[in-house]
């Protein structure tokens, strides 16, 4: 109970500091939102002022911090100087949206990265390792952005799936229930495979050098002289002792439920947070990309504090050591 | 010595000895301009002419047409091995004009075609591979280092320096580092020079980098921590810092090894979206990073297909690191054992 | 017998009556005073789709300032008076007639009788006053408001009766007729309530519902789907008729896509997805061109643009900055014959083959081949000549050590960095090309590629710079539109930046000259003064100009009466007149 209260506390202070510090980084970048102007020669300097002032930028940092807590507690977490409109509605519409993408994506890593690796660990050198480790190096090796295009270019050429968006365009109406379930299925094929791929290379290497580590352990090595089933083997003696990087980096996966997928998004035309938020940050649209930092840091909170449940839950050794310090 | 350590370790110096060499390796200055021959695809090499089956061999020059470029067979160029050509430093020390190889002017031996202002890419790979290579590894040694420092003070010691600590960890992912960039690059004066821009440029990839390292290390540690070995040696009168080197730290190697396997290339592709705030490698130097940032348009992709070869190297270069990092984890393993 | 034949008669006559409304989509009522277009026919029905690069940030006319909010909007608006973009002349809109009296000074417009908003409520007057009202207003800081201020005062709108609008302003103003393209007429029955009370910014955003907003353009809103696409239908109360007195616009759905990137504009088009592209790359034109017959799509080259690309050299006051060494750099930048001798060594036709892939032109003055009325022919188009650049160098004091770099009087190395946007990677290419150029004239020019923003804040706040890479122009084939460019006064003066007094007497030439073609209404005399303003710029070369690209489209074969233009918006300015051949797209259609 005290742990809980003490990560709730720690959470909380976490998300004050983030968005000062937030505020403190967009301040020492140069520039603002309404510079683009400057480059057109019929808008005057006074009109340019005027509208910094109308958003309160020409305000000392202080202030507008305090002001944006304001807008904060009203659930609004200040404007968009882009869109005209409060940032937390805006935030929440496209959230939906990325979190659709980035769950079903890392479901799909988990359920297919744990098994290759423990199976790849417990086959050292055979076959199927050697398979592995060749095209998790691929994977790893070639930048995201790479992978990414030349996927779309297949899909292009072959005419196999929609590029991008999440629907269907036009006539959005009259879809049954299912119809729309089958179309939003079918857009989220691409980035859902691009995203699959890039983590779960990761993941299975991991994977399969902890469990490889835990699998030539003696005492393991023991417990199958004793004639212990490998099932029970893996489930009983490996697995619990190997999950601990495992565990750390599923908390890392939780924690980018919301980050993790921008790239996959601007690329594939996904309408998620990604497009919304790199394009506010390159146009310093200042608070709506503080709010998207934000709700990015929530879910990175929720997701380190899953991490150490788990791991306190898994490793008793751990546990053991927490109840000494507590 | 263990027989595929010999194979993997030579094939690491091989990679590294070529990117050294990278001066008289490469026929041309990697700087040179060829206008006239843009987005030229690579020279073929050929063994027969009318004449017959020659031992050397020979190319034709490119000459432009309609939609790309013809073979002009009015004159052969035979190749030949450790010629004189632009003048070139290697690391400062000495100069010389000697190439492995190379054709008489005006044709060039464009083996890997050349980009949009008719470099050779050839001897631009091979001189990004220095820049890039280096940065990569002095960056992943940094997030490595700081991680390891960090997630082991964490683990080990526990309570609410464990907690500050991941605290710490967890406000660094959320921060808006891209605005913290622009704010160090208008700090920055305009031109910095290249040693400078090179530790800048390691350090940056290399302190936004180690949270993961961080998490995973102290994660380790957590659980070595208060392993019954570990206990009894304490139990011994040993110190904290001979626990840790003796018992802690190598458990955690393994993981600190996997990861720099990943991280290493992962680096050397970041460099490139450096270059967007002015701290990458400028030009015309060359790194993969900024040759691999051209292939960000869809159309370039597709109809330069050469242009992809420092993805290659930075392929190649990548599985040599991450074959030898697997090897290692299990001979560490094996050993341990 | 004979009480049948009456009764079918009266049948037929009701029932022809009822056809005769709903044959023709919207055959025109006798009492709108409606633009006929005698010379367009076309096809109705069917969808056009069109990608963009990003979303649109707002769907308010006054407040919108980006180019893709534009886009949109200005399909759903219309103006008084427009200027096609095909002839480049104005043109009449809303208001059917003007009467400008002989000082210039005041125009009045007639407007169109009985037409109506998309809502169908009646456009009058009083629509155009609220309109310039709320352009105007202070509060609420329009980017547009600065067009309407001419030397300081604004324009005096003044309601003569339902159909008469009169403005005046407080000196006569060439090709004044030009404001008003682009300023869309609000429908006040809508807006009036947010502006009273002061909610106006708030009006009208992306998630505006289509019954509260309305216009008086070809289409109206039907759908936003967030990060998604944008659908416009047709507007049934639409002014303009086609050759056959039959209602426009000729589509019934107008689809806008956000895409995300050229490239994703590129791949959707050849997917089918979209219709049409606005404005392509070269590499992307030539990909596009290859795959022309698989994908039956017409492709476009229209010449080049209007925009111009340059390098601007520091010459701004450093007193009172502690920017010691870039003031030393200054000293090289000032002389004449440094900038004259670096634009004699720039490669332009390197630059227009490599960077525009040969799809562009090369510029010496701020006014390219793209503008025909405006561009002056006599300026001279040198070519490129190293030994007459290292002759001026000479002649200037600078003089080469033994390795061959420049050095100057005081023998420094010439030595200076060169700032380009790296978000443009056109601007980067060409910043390496003018580095190896200027490298074979022993100067030492660093390139550093910075975020957009930030090459802004140095080039318009800082001054921390030594030369830049920047691009201006594309708007208007008017002149007046880059006043605040030449005018030594001027806010986009970008070589030097609020300065007091002209800075030498070019400048002082240049400021008489553009004032007075602002209050010169005769085009030929403009012309004439204009030519002059051009030659002093390219003779004193406060911008090296570059180049310039072409502006290059795309679109479905099916898509009739493209008619893509060098001004912004260059495929959709005639959305009215647009149609898709036998019987319309599928969508996500196999091509």
């Amino acid at each position: 109970m005290k742990y809980l209260l003490r990560r709730l506390l720690r959470a909380f202070s976490l998300l004050v500091g983030v968005s000062a510090l937030c505020f403190v980084f967009t301040e020492m970048a140069p520039g603002n939102y309404f510079d683009e102007m400057r480059l057109n020669p019929q808008i005057s300097p006074d009109t340019i002022s005027a509208l910094r002032a109308q958003y309160g930028l020409d305000q000392p940092l202080v202030i507008r911090y305090a002001r944006w807590m304001k807008s904060a507690i009203h659930a609004d977490f200040g404007y968009s100087m882009a869109y005209n409109m409060p940032v937390a509605p805006l935030l929440w519409g496209r959230a939906k949206n990325t979190l659709l993408l980035t769950t079903t994506a890392m479901l799909l890593t988990w359920l297919i990265s744990v098994p290759i690796g423990v199976w790849s660990a417990s086959r050292r050198g055979g076959l199927v390792d050697r398979i592995v480790t060749v095209v998790t190096s691929l994977l790893v090796s070639i930048p995201e952005i790479v992978i990414a295009f030349a996927l779309l270019a297949l899909v292009v050429r072959w005419r196999l799936l929609p590029i991008g968006g999440m629907t269907a365009t036009v006539n959005g109406a009259a879809l049954s229930t299912w119809g729309s379930v089958r179309d939003v299925a079918v857009h989220l094929v691409l980035p859902v495979f691009i995203l699959v791929q890039l983590e779960s290379a990761v993941i299975i290497r991991h994977v399969r050098a902890s469990v490889g580590e835990v699998l030539s352990a003696e005492y393991v090595r023991s417990a199958r002289g004793l004639g212990i089933g490998r099932a029970r083997l893996l489930f009983r003696h490996v697995l619990p002792v190997a999950a601990n990087p495992a565990i750390s980096l599923f908390g890392l996966s939780l924690a980018g439920l919301i980050s993790g997928s921008l790239l996959v998004e601007v690329i594939c035309g996904w309408p998620g947070l990604g497009p919304l938020v790199l394009e506010a940050t390159l146009s310093r649209d200042l608070y709506l990309v503080i709010g998207g930092i934000m709700f990015s840091a929530v879910f990175m909170v929720g997701g380190s504090f899953v991490a150490d449940v788990l791991l306190l839950a898994s490793d008793p050794r751990i546990r053991r050591g927490t109840s000494d310090a507590c | 010595m263990h027989a595929k350590t010999a194979v993997l370790i030579s094939l690491l110096a091989g990679v590294h000895l070529l990117l050294l060499f990278a001066g008289c390796l490469s026929p041309y200055d990697p700087r040179t301009q060829n206008r006239d021959v843009p987005y030229a695809p690579p020279t073929r090499l050929h063994f027969v002419d009318n004449a017959g089956f020659h031992w050397r061999p020979f190319i034709y020059a490119w000459s432009p047409v309609e939609d790309g470029y013809a073979e002009d067979h009015s004159e052969a160029y035979p190749i030949h091995l450790f010629v004189r050509g632009d003048r070139y430093q290697f690391f400062g020390l000495w100069e010389s004009n000697l190439h492995a190889f190379g054709v008489g002017a005006p044709a060039k031996a464009l083996l890997l075609g050349t980009d949009g202002f008719g470099r050779d890419v050839f001897s631009r790979v091979l001189w990004g591979g220095q820049v890039s290579v280096a940065a990569g590894i002095a960056a992943a040694f940094i997030a490595l280092l700081v991680g390891a420092l960090v997630g082991t003070i964490a683990g080990f010691y526990g309570g609410w320096l464990d907690e500050s600590l991941m605290g710490i960890t967890e406000l660094f992912l959320s921060l808006p580092w891209f605005y913290f960039l622009l704010g160090v690059r208008a700090f920055l004066p305009l031109h910095l020079s290249p040693v400078r821009a090179f530790f800048l440029l390691a350090s940056v990839i290399g302190l936004i980098g180690w949270t993961r390292p961080a998490r995973l290390v102290r994660g380790i540690v957590l659980s070595v921590r208060d392993r019954n070995h570990v206990a009894a040696a304490r139990g011994f009168g040993a110190s904290n810092f001979y626990l840790l080197r003796r018992h802690i730290i190598p458990e955690a190697f393994g993981a600190l090894l996997t990861q720099s396997a990943l991280l290493i290339p992962r680096y050397i592709a970041a460099e490139a979206t450096l270059s967007f705030f002015g701290l990458g490698v400028s030009e015309p130097t060359p790194s993969w990073g900024n040759m691999l940032s051209v292939l960000q348009q869809y159309s370039v992709l597709v109809s330069y297909t050469w242009l992809l070869a420092p993805a290659a190297a930075l392929f190649i270069t990548s599985v040599i690191y991450a074959l030898v990092a697997d090897h290692l984890h299990s001979r560490l393993e094996s050993r341990s054992t | 017998m004979k009480a049948i034949t009456r009764l079918t008669l009266l049948v037929c006559l009701l029932t022809g009556f009822a056809f005769a409304g709903t044959l023709a989509p919207g055959a025109a009522t006798p009492v709108e005073d409606l633009l006929h277009l005698p010379t367009l026919s076309g096809q109705f029905g069917g969808h056009l789709t069109i990608g963009q690069r990003s979303e649109p940030k707002t769907l308010n006319p006054v407040l919108a300032a980006d180019s893709i909010s534009r886009e949109v909007i200005g399909r759903m608006q219309a103006d008084l008076i427009e200027i096609n973009r095909a002839t480049q002349q104005t043109e009449p809109a809303l208001a059917k007639s003007w009467k400008v009296s002989p000082d210039g000074r005041t125009f009045t417009l007639a407007l169109r009788r009985g037409i109506r908003f998309s809502d169908g409520h009646p456009f009058d007057a009083d629509d155009v006053v609220f309109s310039f009202m709320v352009y105007m207003d202070e509060a609420v800081d329009s980017p547009q408001r600065d067009l309407l201020i001419i030397d300081g005062k604004p324009l005096v709108v003044t309601k003569v009766d339902a159909y008469t609008v009169r403005f005046t302003l407080s000196r006569p103003y060439a090709a004044a007729e030009r404001i008003f393209d682009g300023l869309a007429m609000l429908p006040k029955h809508l807006l009036e309530k947010s502006y009273r009370e002061g909610k106006f910014t708030q009006a009208w955003a992306l998630n505006v519902a289509s019954s509260e907003i309305a216009g008086l353009g070809p289409f109206r809103l039907k759908q936003y789907v967030a990060g998604q696409q944008i659908v416009l239908e047709r507007n049934p109360y639409y002014w303009k008729t086609d050759s056959e007195n039959r209602r426009l616009p000729y589509l019934d759905e107008l689809v806008f896509l956000f895409v995300g990137s050229e490239d994703a504009q590129v791949l959707r088009f050849e997917a089918g997805e979209t219709d049409m592209i606005s404005r392509l790359s070269s590499e992307n034109y030539n990909l596009l061109s290859r795959e022309k017959a698989r994908t039956s799509s017409q492709l476009a080259n229209l010449g080049p643009s209007l925009e111009y690309n340059f390098v601007v050299f520091n010459l701004n006051d450093l007193s009172g900055k502690n920017l010691g060494d870039v003031a030393r750099k200054e000293k090289w930048f000032r002389e004449v014959k440094f900038r004259q001798a670096i634009s004699l060594a720039v490669d332009r036709e390197s630059i227009v083959r490599l960077v525009f892939g040969t799809r562009g032109a090369p510029l010496w003055g701020n006014v390219g081949p793209g503008n025909k009325l405006w561009v002056n022919q006599a300026i001279p188009h040198p070519q490129r000549s190293l030994d007459q650049a290292r002759s001026l160098l000479k002649s200037a004091g600078f003089s080469w050590n033994s390795s061959g770099q420049l050095l100057d009087s005081s023998q420094q190395t010439v030595e200076f960095t060169l700032i380009a946007s790296s978000s443009n990677s056109q601007r980067m290419k060409m910043a390496t090309l003018l580095q190896d150029d200027l490298a074979q004239l022993g100067m030492q020019v660093h390139v550093v590629p910075l975020e957009f923003r930030a090459v802004i804040d140095r080039v318009f706040q800082t001054f921390d710079y030594d030369a830049a890479i920047m691009a201006l122009g594309g708007g208007d084939a008017d002149p007046n539109p880059e006043m605040n460019v030449w005018m030594s006064s001027g806010t986009s003066h970008l070589w030097n930046l609020g300065e007091k007094q002209p800075a030498s007497d070019w400048e002082r030439e240049i400021d008489s000259l553009m004032q007075q073609q602002m209050v010169t209404l005769d085009y030929a005399r403009r012309k004439q003064l204009y030519d002059r303003v051009q030659e002093l710029i390219a003779q004193n070369s406060p911008f090296i100009f570059l180049a310039t690209p072409n502006i290059l489209t795309a679109a479905d074969m099916r898509v009739g009466n493209f008619r893509p233009a060098v001004l912004d918006p260059y495929t959709l300015w005639n959305a009215e007149e647009l149609y898709v051949r036998s019987g319309g797209l599928e969508n996500a259609g196999v091509r």
